[in-house]
């Protein structure tokens, strides 16, 4: 079903859920609340490895409030995680919580402590004393233990193949007059939101489970909690409105919603547990360190002859899910010989999971500055190079692509921003106040993903059409998205539309991840409308003395026959007057499996950056020009902001992010706010954001690709090459601070 | 966070009062500080004495033209906004405004700016065995953790921590003088001795008593104060502590210095009054040279670590920066 972007579609609206969040009234996890609530907070491992040898929790027992404690004494047996979840490098957790007394990291969940408050509950955690018998840690990757430690594993996602090859790197790299090998690493980061991870579990009956979840997985999550606890699938409910953030955090497996539930289950009462900031940073997922070996060859005419990009990176001993820095350099540019290979070390700390643009984000700041240092040896504009070895087919799948504008980007980008000026010699460009100014740019890539989901439709007896599915809201604007596209294939007003979602009682949807999730929801919305257009009308036609459904017409509150608008029947009534039970349709989307076999499905971005970097090796952004090939862009006005956000979280990324893991104890030292940098206002620099807003025409029914994660690819390779561009020093450790530009 | 009782006092001997004899008592200002200390459990005061309704919440002139009074609840934001700061003292306008957030600065109040806990990883998290400062005699997990915040100045074997402030940077510069009031009364204790080097007793920050009370800070009349620049060096444009700050103030007679004030901040246990540096700039002509080898001499006895060593080369360039824009000012 072919549907022309009629309005509101591709309308600048706002969000129409806007109001509940700026009032305070869009209700989060956290502020769910209920009769009897209790107040769970986690005992967390002080050791990075070991063994718990005993936990004493009498000066905790007795502690005001407390009401009871979950340790591994006293804890369900839960049973594993299937496999299909946790093998071939699947986010998230493998081992579940309090079935054995093995320490992998600091911060592990020993157990619950459950009180009548927060305070308490926290206060009565500070008192529980652990005894260990504790084993010397693992915790860095280039450690000769750490190389024991080490393997090159196949898969990650269970779907991405790790190790790669093509040609004969090693030949084309001996042999070519031109080439760079530079070694470039990133930090561990944490997922930041502002809303912490928070559970609120409740027991209904002895074998019903409500869960209210900040969880961009409800669907996935239900069949983790059932799985655990041996429930029907059915029995477990969870309830997620509005969640808070998630950047890659707040999907998969991570023990504190089991522990949340057994610890309602234990005390018989609802439970609510809240993880506190430094929580963030031990409990539930970061982004890998990774060190990446990038080597480029190229010929007299700047075409790339090899490409070698080699990652290692780490996990936690309960985990595999690797950061696949290395797949964008499949197929970014067009290139004979070309090697990707990722190895993976066991180290104990915090469980790496996804992270906006996994993989991507990284792995493009390394091969984007490689690109660049490729650029000045080879005395080549940077866009020229990229342009020279533009990939016109997908060389690593061999395909072609669904469409590609990225020349186009590249194009607007540098008019937008004024690169034509740019004098290539690095270190030779002040601004009045004396600050070195440098320009730089990069590509971005994101795959365009689609995954299965469905919709439900209903007509309700006050004539109001509600849609709903099990996705999420994550601050990205579903809410909005859908109703813009209902509201566009039913021809009504966007105010006439309900979108629900974020309740696992809703039809299938996936995680929100990868970012699918308008180009895997928007089409089981356009689809179900579809189908309740239709019903609508044969309803109509019986109630219209059998005018031929396919005269019919939707208007707003009504349906009637074209051309004769005295016959119509009124969308609250419709139902009765038809003597139908209920009016209401169901539909579910699924990629086109032959055309994904057929065809590479990528966005493609060009980023163009501005920095001033100072006397004292402080580095501010003063200015982006960005434009990206994402397929139809549905709403611009929450297009650019993603973009925006995208693009700061690569500024986060460039200059300020990093969690410091103590280099013997292994305890995060900046699990804070303070210490661990995120942009703040006054770091925004000035946005130029453009869309090349041409549909994918094998993504028919939308035309759209996400953009929740291209928008960070790229940007903090573009902003290190500008700091070179003004500083002459090139930095190919993240992130670039002031130490290492002085 | 440890429990703990809460009394608000009426006026400054209750406050007084309240703490004398009770180790375990604490005065509670903007609570900026000292609430996240207790909810990490750094702190575990058994009572808090509330001194927000104290009347010491004015900034006025001191009689016979002898500088200005700044009461210890004067909040931070006040403080930086009102003119007879903003004109007489704009060094300490801009300090305030570099540091933390506007939210804050809202609550911060002068005498708790005073009193924040110096500031390292090891001493906020009592999960980290080590920290002289928490746990006198365990150790330092600083010097060889991860210490790129760290002091290069003044430092002692037992600590390496960092005084976070930016307001005291200025006034260590203006020679302010705080006063304060104990059960025996009132005395007043020179800007430079009010904190604390760690020494072999780092747990002490400062040389005020338990029983005491930051009543007010007096800044001395300093017309050449004008001619003032406070320079922050930081990972961020703002919220970001500073990795290395400059108050410098220039006593001018055309381009003759008669004399400098010059403190550091983000180097020292501290607010490190840059003595060396004024008295190498004392008497010359302001130039490049003159501040580079001022900034030279300050640094001399600069030790940095693993992580940090590049605070020194950062604290002589942003001496030489800042004396070079007050030089310059006209």
């Amino acid at each position: 079903m072919a549907v022309a972007p009629l309005p509101p579609v591709a309308q600048p609206i706002s969000r129409v859920d806007g109001k509940l969040k700026v009032t305070g009234t869009a209700r989060y996890a956290a502020e769910f609340t209920l009769p009897n609530l209790v107040y769970g907070q986690l005992i967390q491992s002080t050791i990075a490895n070991g063994r718990v040898v005993s936990i004493d929790s009498q000066l905790a027992k007795w502690a005001p409030g407390v009401i009871g404690i979950l340790t591994r004494e006293n804890a369900p047996a839960f049973k594993p995680y299937p496999d299909q979840q946790t093998k071939k490098g699947g986010p998230g957790e493998s081992r579940v919580p309090l079935q054995d007394d093995e320490v992998h990291w600091v911060g592990q969940h020993l157990g619950v402590i459950i009180a009548d408050t927060f305070e308490n509950a926290q206060q009565a955690a500070s008192l529980v004393r652990v005894q260990y018998a504790a084993t010397s840690p693992l915790l860095a990757m280039d450690s000769p233990a750490a190389e024991k430690e080490s393997w090159l594993p196949e898969y990650v996602f269970a779907r991405d193949k790790l190790q790669n090859s093509r040609g004969d790197v090693e030949s084309a790299l001996a042999s070519a007059p031109t080439r760079i090998d530079a070694t470039y690493t990133t930090p561990i980061e944490n997922h930041n939101p502002i809303e912490t991870y928070s559970t609120l579990a409740v027991w209904e009956t002895p074998d019903r489970l409500l869960i209210h979840e900040a969880t961009r997985g409800i669907k996935q999550l239900q069949k983790i909690v059932a799985n655990a606890f041996s429930l029907p699938v059915g029995n477990v409910r969870i309830i997620s409105p509005f969640v808070g953030g998630a950047f890659g955090s707040k999907g998969f497996q991570w023990s504190h919603t089991l522990l949340t539930a057994a610890a309602a289950r234990l005390v018989n009462r609802p439970v609510k547990l809240t993880f506190t900031r430094p929580q963030m940073f031990d409990s539930a997922g970061q982004r890998a360190h990774t060190s990446q070996a990038v080597s480029l060859a190229a010929n007299g005419d700047a075409k790339l002859v090899a490409l070698r990009h080699s990652t290692t990176t780490h996990c936690s001993p309960v985990s595999e899910y690797l950061e696949s820095c290395g797949l964008s350099s499949r197929m970014l540019y067009s290139c004979a010989n070309v090697q990707v290979s990722h190895r993976l070390v066991r180290l104990n700390l915090t469980t790496p999971c996804p992270m906006r643009a996994p993989g991507e984000a990284p792995g493009v700041f390394a091969l984007e500055c490689a690109m660049d240092e490729l650029a000045y040896k080879l005395s080549i504009d940077p866009v020229e190079l990229r342009l020279r070895n533009y990939a016109e087919t997908d060389e690593n799948e061999k395909r072609p692509w669904t469409s590609k504008h990225l020349r186009e980007c590249y194009e607007r980008g540098a008019k937008i921003f004024g690169w034509a000026k740019r004098n290539p010699q690095p270190n030779a460009t002040r601004a009045n106040d004396g600050t070195r100014v440098g320009w730089g740019m990069a590509t971005a890539v994101y795959p365009a993903n689609q995954q299965t989901a469905a919709a439900k439709a209903t007509l309700t007896s006050n004539g109001e059409i509600v849609i709903r599915s099990a996705t999420h809201e994550i601050g990205t604007g579903t809410y909005t998205t859908m109703s813009q596209l209902a509201a566009s294939a039913l021809g009504l007003p966007i105010e006439t539309i309900r979108f629900e979602l974020g309740d696992s009682d809703f039809p299938e949807a996936p995680n929100n991840g990868g970012s699918w999730q308008t180009a895997s929801v928007g089409p089981a919305v356009l689809g179900v409308c579809g189908e309740l257009k239709k019903q609508m009308f044969d309803a109509a036609s019986k109630v219209l003395g059998g005018a031929p459904p396919d005269q019919m017409e939707l208007i707003k509150g009504f349906v009637r026959v074209k051309n004769e608008p005295s016959r119509s029947v009124s969308l609250r009534e419709l139902r009765a007057r038809a003597g139908l039970p209920w009016i209401e349709a169901e539909f579910k989307a699924d990629p086109n499996k032959e055309e994904r076999e057929k065809f590479s499905f990528y966005s493609f971005g060009a980023i163009f950056v501005e920095v001033r970097v100072d006397d004292f090796g402080q580095t501010r952004v003063n200015r982006i020009a960005s434009v990206y090939d994402a397929g139809r862009i549905l709403n611009p006005k929450l297009a650019q902001s993603q973009i925006m956000s995208g693009n700061l979280f690569g500024i986060g990324m460039a200059l300020m992010e990093e969690t410091i893991p103590d280099a013997t104890i292994g305890r995060n030292v900046n699990a804070n706010l303070a210490e661990y940098h995120l942009p703040v206002c006054a770091d925004v620099p000035a946005f130029e954001i453009d869309f090349i807003n041409e549909p994918d025409p094998h993504l028919p029914d939308l035309g759209a690709r996400g953009i929740g994660e291209i928008g960070i690819v790229g940007a903090p390779a573009a902003v290190a090459n500008a700091i070179f561009h003004a500083t002459g020093k090139r930095v190919r450790d993240l992130p670039i601070t002031p130490d290492k530009l002085i | 966070m440890n429990p703990f009782a809460y009394s608000r006092a009426s006026d400054p001997a209750q406050a007084i009062s309240g703490v004398a004899g009770q180790q375990d008592a604490k005065f509670l200002g903007g609570g900026t500080n000292l609430i996240d200390l207790m909810k990490m459990g750094v702190e575990t005061p058994a009572q808090l004495i509330d001194i927000n309704r104290l009347p010491l919440t004015k900034i006025e002139e001191l009689p016979g033209g002898k500088g200005v009074r700044v009461g210890a609840l004067v909040r931070n934001s006040d403080m930086a906004e009102h003119p007879l700061i903003t004109s007489r003292y704009p060094l300490l306008s801009q300090a305030v405004l570099a540091g933390a957030s506007p939210q804050l600065r809202n609550l911060a109040t002068t005498g708790g700016n005073l009193l924040q806990r110096t500031r390292c990883y090891y001493f906020y998290d009592p999960a980290f065995p080590a920290c002289n400062k928490r746990k006198p005699g365990s150790g330092c997990g600083a010097i060889d953790g991860f210490n790129r915040i760290h002091a290069i100045l003044g430092q002692s074997d037992q600590c390496i921590a960092t005084h976070p402030s930016d307001m005291c940077v200025a006034m260590a510069a203006l020679d302010a003088v705080v006063r304060v009031q104990g059960p025996k009364g009132e005395r007043e204790i020179a800007f430079a001795d009010f904190h604390r080097l760690p020494g072999n007793t780092p747990d002490q920050d400062t040389n005020l008593a338990h029983d005491e009370l930051i009543t007010a800070v007096d800044l001395p009349m300093m017309p050449f104060a004008k001619r003032s620049h406070y320079l922050k060096v930081r990972d961020r444009a703002s919220y970001a502590f500073a990795l290395v700050s400059v108050a410098a103030i220039l006593d001018l007679d055309g381009q003759n210095i008669r004399s400098a004030r010059i403190a550091l901040g983000g180097v020292a246990h501290k607010p490190w009054r840059a003595l060396k540096a004024e008295k190498a700039v004392a008497g010359k002509t302001a130039g490049e040279q003159v501040f580079q080898s001022a900034a030279e001499a300050e640094l001399s006895d600069a030790k940095g670590y693993k992580y940090n060593s590049f605070k020194i080369e950062l604290a002589k360039r942003a001496i030489v920066r800042a004396l070079n824009t007050v030089a310059t000012i006209a």
